[in-house]
This record gives C-alpha cells, structure tokens and sequence, in this order.
C-alpha cells in the first residue's frame, strides 16, 4: 500500500502537471508486470538459454523477437482480465468452468510447480557451490530463508523485495561487457530468422518458447493485478508495467543468449547447464564474469522459489474457496499453509537427494506444464471474449486473430515438446 | 407414482443439486429431452421454491419446463409427465429469480452466521410433495468430492481405513436463511432474512469480508447493506478500497454514507479521490458535515489535522456534572469515543478538561470546575503522528485535544486513529 499512498498524495492534493502524475500512477500499478517476468527467467530459463547460446551461437538468437510479442500479447490479456473483472484466473475458471476442470487444472499446477520448484532449488544449489558453498548447507538455508520472508512479511514488504530482487537480473546484461561480442553479427542474428530443421536445433527453438511463457506467470500476473486493486482507469499504466516487463524478460535472455554465443560457442564448448556455463566462463571471459553470472543464477532461483509455491497455493485455495493469505491465521487457513510449506520443503528435499536423476524430473515437469498451457490459453481465450465478463474489454477483432495464431502456434509447439519429452523419459 | 430407490416421492426428502445436474431429462414415453443444466428459484421467501428447470438439447439450445411438471426424480434423471413441452428460455432471468447453475453453484457468497466468504460447491433441497426448496448451500470439502462424482469412492475407502473419521459425518451445510448471494447484477436479487443478519455482523467482519471481495461484488453487498452500516463498515476498510466503492455507487448514496462516516474517516476517502469526485461528493453532502470534512481536508491526511475528528463533547467550566451527564448521553451517538470531556471559554479557548470517570464519581450538582484540571497535553493541527502518540501514551489519554495557535479547541485525535496510524506506517 504505501507505494499506492505515495501516487495518490502526489496525485490527489495539489493539482500538478499532468506528465507527472502519469508518471506517479504508472509507478503506483508498476510491479505485477516487471515481477511476473524477472521470474519468468528462472533457474529453467537461464539454463535453456545457456545451452543456446553454447550450442548454436547467435543462431536462435532471432526467436526473442517473436517470443516477445507472444508473451506480451499472453500476459496483457491476463492483466486486463484481472483488471476489468477485479478477479484471479483460478477464481474464473472455478465460476465458468466448474469443479471437474478446476480440480485436474489444480493437480495438473501443483505437480508443474513441484517441478519448477525442484528445478529452482537445484539451481540455488549448483550457483552457490560456484562460490564453495555445499548443498547440505545452501539448500536447507535458502528454503528457510524463503519461508522466512514469505511468512513473517506482508505483501507489500514482500513485492517490494522482488522489485529490488528483478534489479540484480541487470547482472546479465553487465556480464556482456566482459563477452566483447561481435555486435554487427548480433544485430544480424536477432532480427534474420534462420531455421535449421534438425530435431536438436528445433527442440532447443521450442524450449525457449516453452520456458519463456509457462502456465503459472498467467494465474501469477492475474492474481497480483488484483491484489494491486488497480482501476479501470489506470489500466493503460498496467499494460505498459506488462510490456515494459516482457522487454526487460527478453532483454535479459538476449543478454545471456550473447554472453555464451560470445564466449563459449566461439571457443567451442558446449555446456548442459547453467552452472557449467558459468564455470566455463571463468577462463575466457574472466572470473568476475564467472561470478556475475553465477550470482544471476543463484537471485533467478531463488526469487523464484520463493514464488512458485505462494502463488501456487493462493490459486488452488481461490479456485476451492479456502481462506488464503499470509495475513490469515493458521487455524483459519490450514489448506494454504500447508500447500505452502509442503511444495516448498518437497522441492527443497528432492534436490537433497543423492544422484538424483535430475533431468527426468525436469522432463516430467516439462511435460506437465506442456499438457496444461494448452488448457489455459484455451480458457483466457473464451474468458477474455465473453460479454458478461469484459463488456467492452473484450479482445477486438484484430487482437483476437493475432492471439488466436499465438496460441495455436504455442499449443502446436507444446504438443511437440510434450511428445519429445516423453520420448526422452522412455529413451 | 412409481417408488424411488431414496424412498417413496411423497415422503420430505434431501437431494443435492449435483445428483440432478447434468442428468437425462425423459418425457413420458421414455424419450430424451435434454439434460438438465440449471434450475431456476423464486426468492422472496426464506427457502425459495424452485420454479423451473433450464434443460440442453443437443448443440446448446435452452428450453424451459415448469417444475410441476416433473413426475420422478430419480437416480437416472428426471421423468416429465405427459402433455408437457418444453419452451425456448427467455434471454434474461426475471429481476426476483435465481438461477441457481449461473448465480450461486461455484460462486462465493457471504457466510452471515460466521461472518466469512465462502464458495459455494454444491445446493441441498427439500423435496416436499413435488415442491422444491432450497434448503441449504454446502460449502464443505465432501460438497466437493461429491461434485467430482467421487462421494461413494472416497467414502468407501475412508470409512474402510478409518470407520469413525470426521470426514464421513462432516457435512458443511449453512442454512439458505444465512448466506447472501453476491455475484447477481446489483439490484437484483435481494434475499430479506439474509440481509437483517447482514446488517447485525460486526462492521470489522463486514469490513474484512468486503476486502476479499472483488470490485463487482462490492458493489452488490454495499447496494445490499443500509447506509448506516455501510458507513460503519466503511469506516474500518482502508480509505483507497473505499474511495474506489463510492465512486461506482450513485453520488447521491455515496454522500449519504460519507456523511455518516466520522469527518475524519470521511475526510481520508475524499482525499484518494480525483479533484473533481471530490467536489461532487462535498456538493451532495449536507452543509455542516461537507464544511467539517472540508476544513480537516486542507490538513496532511498524517497530521493531527488530518487525523481529529472535529466532533467532541466540549462544555463551560461553570456547567454542571450533570449537564455533562446529559450531554454525554445525548451526543453518545456521533462522538467517536467519549471519554475525554473538554471545557472551554467563552471564546472557545480550551481551559480544562475532566474525564468521564470523574463525571461518574462526582457529585451531579457540582460545578465541572471542580473536578476539572489542566489539559496534560495539547497538540496543534500540524503535529505528527509521533507527537500525537507519545503525548497520549506518556500521560495515558484516550484522545488528544487538537488546539489552533491561538489556544481555540478545534477537535480531538482518538487513540484508535492513533494507534491504525502507528501500525500502518511499519
């Protein structure tokens, strides 16, 4: 509240130029967006774009741009939807699509989340034994700490912290300093498209797309939306905290996108994952390089494992009508702190098992999130063009086209992705 | 009349609304109709009767049968008797009906009994010779095992691994009297029982569930509640929620409840308004209650200007304690909180003050100056919170007197303003 209280007294009292209120209210409705995608960058993600950027250079570097409008056209209808219907998505599907689907959406969230979770934990793992720190130590400590903040903050303390948190993600752009790349190549790269049709190369494309819009950012931005209590008529500021967000998201995954072609795919190594391409870095790009990018690791990770399992716990209690809320007792809201903890400490736990088979559990979760993102896109489409609901909001018929197009090329790629990872479970 | 496996369809029997939802709807020679997709309630009485049935034939086409009409209700669907037809569904319900599928089923509503929002997961009704009632909202966890169709599966299994458990006997029904529907149009649908009780909650509870709520549903429960509790709920929801509420209800409703609301309260929302709803609301409220919110608007929401409420309980030296008495008694109701009694001069300098304590134990028929002492501490409108909150804690005063730089008592600063001030600013 207090950054609502700062607009509205700048706002409200003494009238002022108009070109600084915007800029107070835009301020005030900032933060669902720009936080919605910091953590679309995770552990997942800077992983995936990693391993681009070591294997194909600059070569993929041009899916950004068609990855960005997607995302931006996703996500603003979501903020829209929350903003004209003062609603979260898990709580319209309930209303529209009754208890059947909202119950295997829940499970089918949970275990995506359970999974992202895990994923989140091992890269708060693999960043921090860079710096020498052991697992037995750094996992424990981070699930701790996040329990820790979640609980004992209230939500404006709580996004205030992510806020700053999304800053330490400019430690990827910084890194590129250090990278010297070929920026005439690059420019080429990003906006050329150049298809090569191997199944590596086509499955690495569609990894992107899939770690770059995931089923959880849409329920996540909807409900935070809400919770802002924004107006109708400060929609306009809320769509540009979306776009804004979705350019720094593909912003910084061009950076790292760059920082590996530059580096890594110019000397030849090819890594796996996002800590090996950090320790890679150390002898060609320099160790402060090493550092900066290990350090992004561990901030994605863990920023995001401190959301995953809060936002996936407020949905599912929305969605099945169980009080929810850090600000609720425990004896008021049993269902909610239990989903909490327990996707916390499970995500945390797996990750301390030893020779964990890591990368079928991230297949599995993959895979899930793939079955599930269909569904939602899906439901946003018939929510967002329903009279009733959105009045006048609804998507016009231009809108509507593009993100027709959006989704089904999304529900088409994701159908190749799911069949590719069960593949890859079996193989 | 042929027997039912739930018993002879004479007798008063329960059904839940998910064992109909979505079953065949037969005539009488066994032919389908439809399937049953909602049902349609009269309100205006405390267990509404349930009117008629809404069933889908084929590709989405709506009709309509009379609830009359149907001569079975069994475990396989719904029997019609013969010679009845089913009509197309009128576009829009009328404003006094319910229709139960697309307004209540999966919709949250307001729990009156315990004060609390809950969602709906399935509808109890009374069968009683033909006549459907609603008689219950489930809101419960086997509410929703039962809309998966999982009732007989879970219960089996629970009542195998542990016979006495809790949940096989928990059902969490609340009566229909007890609960309010939000997610009608406003307006619309008004149940009579359900909205004395909503007015009998504690305005923090009522102020606690308007804040789970979403914009549109607000909007309803404000249009449902009367402007005297409306004001008090108002009064304990965070002044940008309200400033939001009034601004979607009429004008002339939102300066009714402003004005009930305490100045200073009154004052806070106006000041999350833009410029011009602000001046439209102080044009529609009454003289004296928009010229006092006005005069506490020109100070910092923050300071002791900002925060007093310019109503108090002030009299002269030489009155007597029991005129105080009497003037506690009579102004009780649009003072915040009584306990302080502020004695001024002729000029409205404040002079003295007594407390409430002392007008008991004293003798009616003394003069107030008597038992009165100087004011411990004063604070003047720019004060701060801190200020304020520190003379009240040091000399344990329920409010502070607020004086203008020529001594003239202008209002007082409660220690609940005090104190939501203090907490809010962690």
């Amino acid at each position: 509240m207090p950054a609502e209280t700062e607009a509205a007294d700048s706002a409200a009292p003494a009238p002022r130029r108009a070109w600084w209120r915007n800029v107070a209210l835009f301020l005030a409705v900032l933060g669902p967006g720009l936080i919605t995608a910091s953590v679309d960058n995770d552990a997942g993600g800077i992983t995936t774009y990693s391993v681009a950027g070591s294997h194909y250079g600059y070569g993929l570097l041009w899916t950004l741009v068609p990855i960005t409008v997607a995302l931006i056209v996703v996500q603003e209808m979501c903020a829209r939807m929350g903003v004209v219907t003062g609603k979260g998505l898990a709580d319209l599907i309930r209303e529209n699509f009754g208890v059947k689907v909202t119950f295997w959406m829940s499970v089918a969230l949970i275990v995506a989340n359970l999974g992202n979770v895990i994923a989140e934990f091992a890269g708060v793992a693999a960043s921090l034994q860079i710096f020498k720190v052991p697992i037995l130590l750094s996992v424990p400590l981070a699930a701790l700490a996040v329990w820790l903040l979640v609980l004992k903050g209230t939500y404006q303390s709580v996004e205030k912290f992510f806020l700053v948190a999304s800053v330490f993600y400019l430690a990827y752009p910084v890194s590129l300093a250090f990278a010297h790349p070929d920026w005439g190549e690059v420019a080429r790269a990003s906006f050329v498209p150049h298809v090569r049709w191997d199944a590596k190369y086509v499955g690495m494309l569609i990894g992107m797309v899939g770690t770059t819009i995931a089923p959880w950012m849409q329920f996540y931005l909807q409900s935070a939306v809400v919770e802002k209590g924004v107006k109708l008529e400060h929609y306009r500021f809320s769509r540009l905290d979306v776009i804004a967000g979705c350019l720094v998201t593909d912003l910084v995954a061009f950076a790292i996108v760059v920082a590996c072609a530059a580096t890594l795919h110019q000397a030849g190594v090819k890594v796996e994952t996002a800590d090996q391409a950090a320790m890679a870095l150390a002898p060609l790009a320099g160790k402060y390089a090493s550092w900066l990018f290990a350090f992004g690791l561990f901030n994605a990770s863990f920023f995001a494992a401190a959301i995953l399992p809060l936002s996936t716990a407020y949905y599912v209690c929305e969605a099945f009508g169980w009080e929810s809320g850090v600000d609720s007792k425990y004896t008021e809201a049993k269902q909610f702190y239990w989903l909490y903890s327990s996707i916390l400490a499970l995500g945390a736990l797996v990750v301390l098992i030893p020779k964990l088979p890591l990368v079928p559990i991230m297949l599995i979760s993959q895979i899930v999130n793939g079955v599930l993102l269909p569904f939602i896109l899906v439901f946003m489409l018939i929510l967002i063009n329903r009279e009733d609901l959105m009045g006048e909001y609804r998507n016009g018929r231009w809108f509507n086209g593009i993100a027709w197009v959006t989704a089904i090329v999304m529900i088409a790629l994701t159908v190749y992705l799911v069949v590719a990872g069960v593949v890859g479970l079996f193989a | 009349m042929s027997a039912t496996p739930a018993g002879h369809p004479n007798d008063p029997r329960f059904l839940f609304f998910s064992s109909m939802l979505g079953q065949p709807v037969v005539d009488a020679g066994g032919q389908s109709l439809g399937r049953l997709t909602d049902l349609v309630a009269a309100t205006g009485e405390p267990y509404p009767p349930i009117e008629s049935l809404v069933l889908r034939r084929g590709r989405g086409e709506r009709l309509q049968l009379p609830w009359s009409a149907v001569e079975e209700v069994g475990p396989r669907g719904l029997k019609i008797r013969a010679g009845v037809h089913p009509e197309p569904q009128p576009g829009a319900a009328p404003p006094d009906r319910l229709r139960l599928a697309q307004e209540i089923l999966d919709r949250q509503i307001v729990d009156v009994e315990d004060a609390k929002l809950v969602r709906v997961n399935d509808l109890h009704f009374l069968d009683v010779k033909g006549q459907l009632r609603i008689a219950h909202v489930d809101v419960g966890f086997r509410g929703l095992v039962r809309r998966l169709g999982w009732e007989r599966l879970v219960d089996r299994t629970v009542s195998t691994l542990r016979p006495g458990a809790h949940y096989l006997s928990s059902d969490h029904l609340l009566s229909w009297k007890l609960v309010q529907p939000l997610d009608s149009t406003p307006g619309r649908v008004r149940l009579e029982v359900a909205q004395r009780a909503l007015a009998q909650l504690h305005p923090a509870d009522l102020a606690e569930i308007m804040g789970e709520l979403d914009r549109d549903q607000r909007a309803v429960l404000l249009d449902r509640l009367d402007v005297e509790t409306a004001a008090d709920a108002l009064q304990e929801t965070p002044p940008e929620m309200t400033a939001q509420l009034l601004e979607e209800v009429p004008a002339e409703k939102a300066a009714d409840i402003l004005e009930e609301m305490g100045p200073d309260e009154a004052a806070d929302v106006l000041n999350e308004l833009t410029n011009e709803s602000r001046q439209e609301l102080l044009q529609a409220m009454e003289r004296p209650e928009a010229k006092e919110v006005q005069q506490l608007l020109e100070y910092p929401h923050d300071s002791a200007g900002g925060l007093m409420t310019p109503d108090r309980i002030q009299l002269r030296p030489e009155d007597k304690v029991s005129d105080a008495l009497a003037e506690v008694r009579r102004r009780a109701d649009d003072v915040p909180l009584v306990y302080e009694i502020f004695l001024t001069d002729s000029a409205g300098v404040l002079k003295s003050q007594c407390t409430l304590r002392d007008l008991v134990l004293a003798d009616p028929a003394w003069p107030l100056q008597r038992i009165a002492r100087e004011p411990p501490a004063t604070v003047e409108p720019d004060a701060k919170v801190q200020e304020i909150a520190s003379a009240a804690s040091k000399y344990n005063l329920v409010s502070v007197p607020v004086v203008d730089d020529g001594g003239v008592l202008v209002g007082m600063v409660t220690v609940d303003d005090i104190l939501s001030e203090v907490l809010g600013a962690r």
